[in-house]
Order: structure tokens, then C-alpha cells, then sequence
């Protein structure tokens, strides 16, 4: 049965009466009764208030005379080509290249572990799934390490150090911040595709190879199909991370003065012009959300991905021969090139004597020193400073607390969106709203969470300096990873395992219990552990919104690097890093038994 | 002797065009727009009065742009024992969007603030009345007038052109900014992005408030006259476009500036523009960062590190207090309030605090001291030019 009987048999349970009108071209018909209908208009609701509330209050702030100005500086004015069309143009490059990359290099990986033989699988997945927990930064560093060349004066780097001279366009611009994001972002769709997968069943497969199929198109008819939302959601993810990230491209993009719209708009806040980069924000937010809507039409032939059936499934190998290990050797070498060499950058550099630089001579001050005048105008190192260990539970807390709330609303938008397809302007609405705030600047919609929680509403008291409008805010802002991973997780649950529970009766909260949670828990843990690993490291929506009452790692290590004490930043980065990374691997630890690639062969 | 002046209008509509009308006025201090009687009370306490009431508030909560503020807690508390103080350190650019956002939810959370981007300050914060200004009865006397409003400032710190010491033992390789759009230093000047970071865009501002200065320098150096090129109108915006044509290179941060330019062994180092006090990192960092002196017009700019009262704060009297401790007493070094920021290349306003040794006087740097109140008027068009010319 495919996934559009399934609703039907949803809408013509007993207990629901049919209403007369039809939407569509008929075949769907949404009752108001209807428990997922139900749920759909809640979540909405809720995402309406996490979402366009703050949305409405960045475009509310450009429609005074000062932000009418500024669109009309932005768009139709001398500064035009260099405030908005050039660095467009590159955060376009950017986000596309990072989509590319990521997809094309994670897909990679996630195929040899997943469907291959290749030796150490189990290494190159954890090392795969790693880099999403290092700060953007650090691989920014690590590039910097290698290949800065004599440009700005000052060290260069290791290749130049040994006597090749390394050109401007792989030492600054767009080249090196687009590698080293996809370096970064590769591990997302890794960790999507992987799962998606993992769900290509042997029986798929083989029914296709015994029609006569050669492997190459049992690739492109039965598996590529089947992962096809896992790779779209990765892709997507990885864009919307790209066009927005800015530390990757201000370290690196601007001794050549490449700017995108990201060192815009931070640019623009930094220096006073709040209108300016609220503008440049909405413009962003509606161009990668035009993005998106293409992307999902492209997408948008193929309605049912259902590969977890009541039926039992084989894992589907291909035996790479000659190949195992030269692929392996790849693999192995792009895993390690962007976790275990920014990882050491990372924390060799903690122990640097002068910050940034590694031939300077070293110490353990900056960890584990007490406090002497001599050194850092006297700051103890880490260990020895009550605030970072106090804040390393506060940032834990929250970081446990927002994967909470964020996966319950991913799971609910994701349930959503793949079981109510009838409603397309509720799911529509739905799959846009989830996906917004990872185009929102951090700093725009914490400003905008302080103006809309920093009084009482109704019987809601006054939130601001609290932990729950750290928690409320970060749910926000981490919804995207939430609900992708949500939507990829349901969409492959066939809905013949749901309409079984409905024929024998099974309430919606019944069936969910039940039957789609559990089958799509390990989808949902995953994507609760990168909310996890992003709220842990995130600083640009927290920076606004924390006291001290609730001191958070990452802004310490903001306040650090400003200051210039760049060790002890790094040497919070590292802590931060331990934290993403050791939650990464408990993660996979405790989905093994369900990972068919982690099982001893 | 200063005479204050006690004009308050009481409606919000006129507060703008009184704290404007209030800057202009010179020596009045009365920038500060609409103080309720018991703010005017609480002004004029005595030392020992404000204490009193201030350790019955029990604490006060400070937002701070330097992290030297740990310091700077520590000595208070060991000052006033019964008085906890809540440090926040957190950057000028954030405490102007967090301070906003507190007054427009009307939870006003910090007491006092400590922070720089004066133009901002005053534009955002001062004018619309989320701080007011104290200034503290014993230090009246001592501190100039332009130090004591809109917002009392404890020092300034700088951003002036910075070169290799060791490449250069002579002294400076540049003794007029026009050199610096010459050949020889093609793609070798660094400086933070001023569309990016305040204080820099503070810098370009005052070139081009000094455009009189830099067409002298101009005729100085070449003996000819400056002829400005098309949609370039005065001599300080013709140097900033010829120094961006001369391959300048912007970077994210002052200390890749400081990397750049200070970083030992180096043949042909670039110069740049930073924090004459981070020369105090020289040491820790191998760096052999000097300041340039004698340079025509000017090396660069000295702004102010501004001290304000959250208007609405809860603990209103130990705010008054810390702003009393963070301005220093009468010893030489400024005491124990002061201790944290008596760094070479940083000013004390009071004139009773003998300058740091180690630096050369701020009338010897010849730094241009910013005028935030004229900064702030045609700073945003600065920022539209530089857009231009990237």
C-alpha cells in the first residue's frame, strides 16, 4: 500500500466524519477531528511563535524611517554592488560549493562505510562524524596553519615555511573558506546520509538485480531514490550554513576583502547600523528560503520514500575487491585531514607561549598554571577559574535541555509534514517555519527574543536572565537540524506499519508511542545530538541573551579572544570540543546495536 | 569652579533634541536628559551618604568592554566588603544591543556600564536616556570638563599607527600617513576593517573630520597642492581611497594586525593601525611593536572608556559608588580602582593620575582625541564611502 492510502485510511477512521468539499485535486480531504490535523495546527503554532514573532519584529525594526533608508541603501544606491550584489554573489558561491561538497564528499564516505567492504569502516565513521564538533574557526585556523602566505606579513605558514610560495587564491578568499566549510559541514550529511542508507534493503536491491539491472543502475532506480530526502536535507543544511557562517569567511576572506552577505550584516550590526543589518538579514533569510523552495520542487516528483516495512531487511554490500583499500587510503585521508590535524592545531595552540604561533616555545600555563602578574596579566589558567568549571555545567544543561525541546518539535513538525500531505498549505507553512531560523543571524533573533520575552506575557513572567529563554531561544534556533532530521527519519517509515496499529484500534498517541518513535529513534537521537553539539559550541545567539547567572562556554571564549588571550579561548574551544565530541561518540555507541555498518563482520 | 546646569524637560519627546542641545552647550554637563528627583538626590550624596545607602543595596551589577573588570571586582569587594559585584564582561557593540533591548522590555538588569564606541554610546544609549551620567562630588575638580560629559570617562585608549621596532631601530619608517599610499608601501598597511569593527571606523571618521590637516601634510610632503579626484570631496576621503588603491589589507581583529606588524624576523614587515597598549604584549607575544611618533598630521586617535548609570537600575547608590571606585583616587597610580587599567598607551583623565611610565605623553603621541558628538554626524556617510571603495 503506498503512502497516500495510508492517509486516506488516517482520514477514514471511524471515529472521524468525512466533511463534504475536497482539497486539491480531491483525493485528500483534512478533517478538523483529525488528531494529525490537530497536532499539525498546534505545532504550528508554536513555531509561529518561536519563529515569525521574532521574524515580524526584524522587519517591524526596517520599516521605520531609518530602515526604510537602508533598504534603500542596500538595494538601489552607489553602495549597492559592494554592500549587497558582490557579497550575494560570493555568499551564493559559497552556500552552493558547501551544498556540493558537503553532499559529494559526505555521500562518499557514508557509501563506503554504510554499503561496502572496506576495512576499519567503524574508524572512518567515527572520524567522519567528528569535524561538525569543532568549532568553524578552528578549521579556519588549521587552514591558516598551513597555507597563509606573506600577504598581510607577520608568520606564514608550514607549505610557505618550506619554501613554496602558496598564491592569494589558496591562501585567501573564496577557495580556502569554501574548503574548509565543506571540511566542516561534510560530517552533517554524513551523518544524514549514513542514516538514510543504512535503510536501503538488501531485498530492494536484489529484486532489481535479478530483473537484469547492472549495478550502476540499481544505484541510480533503488538506492539513490531512497536517500534521495537524506542528501536533500544535508545539501540543504549545509547551504544554509555556508551562506551564514562568518568566521570562515572574516578570517579569511577579508585580506582579500571578499565579503559575503554574513561580514555584511555582522558588519553592519557592529558598527552601529542595526537597520542596515536587519535588512541584509531579511534579504538572506529570502533568498535561501527561495532556495529552498526550488529545491524542494526539484525534488517534489518522488513522494514516498518508505523503506522501514513491516517486512524484514538485509543489509545490501558491495564487495569493492581491488578497491577496498585505495578508497579506504581517500577516506582515511580526508577524515583525517579535517578532524585529528585541526584537532592538534587546536589544542597545540592552547599551549602556545605567544598566541598563534607554534614555533614560539610552549607551556601549560594557560591550562593548569596559578595565577602569576608575569603571564596574561595575571589570569589563572582554566582549571584554576571557578567561572569555566561552573560553566561547563550550564553549557552542558543547556545543551541537553534545547536537544529536548528541539527534537520533540522536530518530531512533531517532521510527523507532520510526511503523514498530512493533503494539507499542503499547513505543511507548507510548516516546512518553511521549521527551516527559517537557520537563516536568521544568531544575534538578530537573540536581540529579538530579549524584546519579546523581556516583559511578562499574560501569565508568563518576564524570562529574560533566565535559563528557559536560553532554552526556549536555542529550541528556536536549532529547529532546522531538528526537524530534517525529524522529516528524513519519518519519511522512511513505511506507513503500512501505522495503518496495521490504526486497524487495530490504536489512538494517535498510541501509534506514536508505540510504533513511529521507537522506529524512528535512531533518526531522531542523531539529529538530537547535533542540536546538542550546536547549541554547545553556538556564541552568536547566546551572546546576547546570557547573565551571569548562567555563564555559557563559548561566550568565554568570545570574551577571551577579544581580549587577546587567545590560549585561553583555544583552551576552551578544546574543552568544548571534548564536550561535542564525547557526546558525538556516546551517541554512536549507544545506536550500535542498531547501526548495521557498526556490527562486527 | 564648574557650574552645573539643572535645565530637565519632563516629556519624552524632547529628550533627543535636549541631549543635543545638551552637547552643544559647552560646559554644561546636563547631556543627560530627564533625571527623576531621586536620581538628582542620590547626586548629590556625600561620599560617606552613598556608601551607606549603597551597602544597604547590598550589590551592584557591572557591564564591562574589558575583561579587566575581574581585576577590577576583586579590589572593589576588598574596598567594600558588603557589597557584591556582579561583573559582566561583554563587548561595546553587544552591551548597546543588550542594553536596548533591556530598556524597550523595561528590565533594566546592570547597574552601570562600563564601555567604548562613544559616538554609538551617545547616539543609542544616551540620548534616548538608558544612561545617564554621574559624576562623582570628589572628583569634580579634577577631571576636565570634555571627560565629564555626556558620560564621565576614566581613560582613553588609542588606535595609532604601529610599526616593527626591529626591522626599523631608527625609529619610525613613516613620519607623514600620506607615505602610506606611496609605492613603497603597497600592500603593506594593515588595519582592522572599519566596516566591521567601530573603533576603526572611528579612525576614518576623524581623517575625515581632519581633512584640513591631511591637505597641509599633503603640500608638506610633495610641495604641491592636493587635487581631489571625482565623487571625492575633501583631502581625508582622497587619502582613505588612495590607501585602500594602495592595497591595504583589512583584516577581523587587533591582534592580526599586531601579528602582522610586530611578529620578529621579519625583512620587510607591514605597519599598521592598533592599541598603542598592546605594545605591554610585546614580551608574552615575540612582538617588536613600537608606536610611530612625530608623524604628520597625526599617528591616530585616542577615544574615551565611558562609565554610565542604567537608567532604572535597582541598585542605584552602589552603582554611584562603583563609578566613584572605577574613576581612581587621588595617589599618583589611581589606587586600587584604577590599578587594572594604569597600563603604558592607555590615558587617565584625572588630572591628578600621573600617565604610566613606558609611553610617551598623549601630547607627545599628538593622537587626535575623537569628538563623539561630531563623530557621530557624519560617521555612518564614512562607512557608505569606504562601502565604495572595496
Amino acid at each position: 500500500m503506498t503512502m497516500t492510502d495510508t492517509e486516506l485510511m488516517l482520514v477514514d477512521k471511524p471515529e472521524n466524519r468525512k466533511t463534504p468539499g475536497s482539497e486539491g485535486r480531491g483525493r485528500f480531504r483534512s478533517v478538523i477531528t483529525n488528531p494529525v490535523v490537530v497536532m499539525g495546527i498546534v505545532t504550528t503554532a508554536i513555531l509561529f511563535v518561536l519563529v515569525v514573532v521574532p521574524l515580524m519584529g526584524l522587519v517591524g525594526t526596517t520599516l521605520s524611517s531609518e530602515g526604510i533608508e537602508a533598504w534603500q541603501k542596500v538595494l538601489a544606491s552607489r553602495l549597492s554592488p559592494n554592500l549587497f550584489w558582490e557579497p550575494l554573489a560570493n555568499s551564493l558561491t559559497i552556500g552552493a560549493a558547501t551544498a556540493i561538497g558537503s553532499v559529494l564528499l559526505g555521500g562518499f564516505m557514508a557509501w563506503l562505510v554504510v554499503m561496502t567492504d572496506a576495512p576499519f569502516r567503524k574508524t572512518i565513521a567515527a572520524l567522519a562524524t567528528l569535524p561538525f564538533a569543532f568549532p568553524s574557526f578552528a578549521l579556519a585556523l588549521a587552514w591558516e596553519t598551513v597555507f597563509r602566505n606573506d600577504l598581510l606579513g607577520g608568520r606564514v605558514g608550514i607549505v610557505q615555511d618550506l619554501g613554496i610560495a602558496v598564491p592569494d587564491w589558496l591562501a585567501w578568499g573564496g577557495v580556502p573558506i569554501s574548503a574548509t566549510l565543506i571540511a566542516h559541514y561534510y560530517s552533517l550529511t554524513f551523518t544524514l546520509v549514513a542514516a538514510g542508507l543504512a535503510t536501503v534493503n538488501g531485498s530492494l536491491t536484489e529484486a532489481g538485480e535479478m530483473a537484469g539491472a547492472s549495478k550502476g543502475r540499481v544505484a541510480r532506480s533503488i538506492a539513490l531514490p531512497i536517500v534521495l530526502p537524506s542528501i536533500l536535507s544535508g545539501a540543504m543544511l549545509a547551504f544554509a550554513e555556508g551562506v551564514s557562517n562568518f568566521a570562515s569567511p572574516a578570517l579569511l576572506g577579508l585580506p582579500v576583502r571578499y565579503h559575503s552577505l554574513s561580514t555584511r550584516l555582522y558588519g553592519a550590526i557592529d558598527t552601529g547600523n542595526t537597520e542596515r543589518g536587519f535588512v541584509l538579514s531579511i534579504l538572506l533569510i529570502g533568498i535561501a528560503a527561495l532556495v529552498l523552495f526550488l529545491s524542494t520542487r526539484m525534488a517534489g516528483g518522488r513522494r514516498s520514500y518508505a523503506t522501514i516495512t513491516g517486512k524484514g531487511g538485509r543489509r545490501y554490500i558491495i564487495h569493492l575487491k581491488a578497491w577496498r583499500w585505495p578508497l579506504f587510503g581517500i577516506a582515511g585521508i580526508l577524515a583525517l585531514a579535517t578532524t585529528i590535524i585541526p584537532g592538534l592545531v587546536l589544542f597545540i595552540s592552547s599551549f602556545a607561549r605567544h598566541s598563534n604561533s607554534l614555533t614560539g616555545g610552549f607551556t601549560t600555563h594557560f591550562w593548569v598554571g596559578e595565577s602569576d602578574p608575569k603571564i596574561a596579566q595575571g589570569q589563572p589558567g582554566i582549571f584554576h577559574n571557578p567561572q569555566v568549571i561552573e560553566a561547563v555545567w550550564t553549557t552542558v544543561g543547556l545543551g541537553l535541555a534545547v536537544a529536548v525541546c528541539a527534537t520533540l518539535l522536530g518530531f512533531a513538525t517532521g510527523y507532520v509534514i510526511s503523514r498530512l500531505r493533503g494539507a499542503k498549505a499547513l505543511t507548507g507553512m510548516l516546512n518553511i517555519l521549521s527551516f527559517l531560523p537557520f537563516l536568521i543571524p544568531g544575534v538578530a533573533l537573540g536581540a529579538a527574543f530579549i524584546a519579546m520575552f523581556g516583559k511578562p506575557i499574560g501569565p508568563i513572567p518576564a524570562l529574560y536572565g533566565t535559563f528557559a529563554i536560553l532554552v526556549i531561544a536555542g529550541a528556536a534556533y536549532t529547529l532546522p537540524f531538528a526537524s530534517q532530521s525529524g522529516r528524513a527519519s519519518i519519511g522512511q517509515i513505511s506507513g503500512d506499519l501505522e495503518e496495521a496499529a490504526v486497524m487495530t484500534g490504536a489512538s494517535l498517541v498510541r501509534r506514536l508511542v508505540r510504533v513511529v518513535i521507537p522506529l524512528s529513534a535512531r533518526g531522531l537521537f542523531a539529529g538530537g545530538v547535533l542540536v546538542f553539539v550546536k547549541m554547545v559550541r553556538d556564541l552568536s545567539l547566546v551572546v546576547l541573551l546570557v547573565t551571569p547567572a548562567t555563564p555559557l562556554l563559548s561566550v568565554m571564549t568570545y570574551q577571551y579572544a577579544s581580549e587577546g588571550f587567545a590560549q585561553f579561548a583555544t583552551a576552551i574551544t578544546v574543552i568544548i570540543a571534548v564536550i561535542s565530541i564525547t557526546a558525538t561518540l556516546l551517541a554512536r555507541r549507544l545506536e550500535n546495536a542498531a547501526q548495521p555498518w557498526s556490527e562486527s563482520s | 569652579m564648574r557650574t552645573h546646569c539643572s535645565v530637565y524637560r519632563k516629556t519624552r519627546s524632547v529628550v533627543v533634541m535636549t541631549a543635543i542641545a545638551g552637547l552643544l552647550l559647552a560646559g554644561c554637563s546636563s547631556a543627560a536628559p530627564e533625571k527623576s528627583a531621586a536620581d538628582e538626590k542620590l547626586d548629590s550624596l556625600s561620599f560617606e551618604e552613598l556608601k551607606e545607602q549603597a551597602i544597604e543595596e547590598g550589590s551592584v551589577v557591572v557591564y564591562s568592554f574589558t575583561s579587566r573588570i575581574a581585576a577590577i571586582e576583586a579590589a572593589f569587594e576588598e574596598e567594600y566588603p558588603e557589597i557584591d559585584l556582579i561583573a559582566h564582561d561583554i563587548s561595546a557593540t553587544k552591551q548597546v544591543a543588550r542594553l536596548k533591548a533591556e530598556a524597550d522590555a523595561g528590565t533594566a538588569s546592570a547597574d552601570v556600564a562600563y564601555i567604548a564606541d562613544a559616538p554609538i554610546v551617545i547616539r543609542d544609549l544616551v540620548e534616548p536616556g538608558i544612561l545617564q551620567q554621574y559624576l562623582p562630588p570628589r572628583i569634580a575638580d579634577v577631571l576636565p570638563d570634555e571627560y565629564e560629559s555626556p558620560l564621565v570617562a576614566n581613560r582613553l585608549s588609542t588606535k595609532v599607527l604601529l610599526y616593527n621596532e626591529e626591522a626599523n631601530p631608527d625609529g619610525s619608517p613613516v613620519s607623514n600617513l600620506w607615505e602610506l599610499t606611496d609605492k613603497e608601501w603597497k600592500g603593506r598597511v594593515v588595519i582592522v576593517d572599519p566596516n566591521v569593527r567601530g573603533d576603526y571606523l572611528d579612525l576614518m571618521t576623524e581623517v575625515v573630520l581632519r581633512s584640513d590637516e591631511f591637505d597641509e601634510a599633503y603640500t608638506e610632503l610633495y610641495g604641491k597642492h592636493l587635487t581631489l579626484e571625482d565623487g571625492v570631496e575633501n583631502a581625508g576621503e582622497q587619502w582613505i581611497k588612495d590607501l585602500y588603491n594602495n592595497g591595504l589589507i583589512l583584516v577581523d581583529g587587533t591582534d592580526a594586525v599586531n601579528a602582522a606588524v610586530g611578529a620578529k624576523g621579519q625583512e620587510e614587515p607591514p605597519i599598521g593601525f592598533s592599541s598603542y597598549s598592546d605594545l605591554r604584549d610585546n614580551d608574552e607575544e615575540g612582538w617588536a611593536l613600537q608606536v610611530a611618533q612625530d608623524v604628520s598630521p597625526g599617528p591616530g586617535i585616542a577615544y574615551p572608556a565611558y562609565l554610565g548609570l542604567v537608567n532604572g537600575a535597582k541598585h542605584p547608590a552602589a552603582a554611584r559608588l562603583f563609578i566613584d571606585f572605577a574613576m581612581g583616587d587621588e595617589s599618583e597610580t589611581g589606587g586600587p580602582g584604577y590599578a587594572p587599567l594604569y597600563v603604558p598607551g592607555d590615558y587617565p583623565t584625572r588630572t591628578d593620575i600621573t600617565p604610566p611610565e613606558g609611553a610617551v605623553s598623549l601630547e607627545d603621541l599628538g593622537a587626535w582625541i575623537i569628538d563623539p558628538a561630531e563623530t557621530i554626524k557624519i560617521r555612518s556617510d564614512v562607512a557608505d564611502f569606504l562601502i565604495t571603495l572595496q
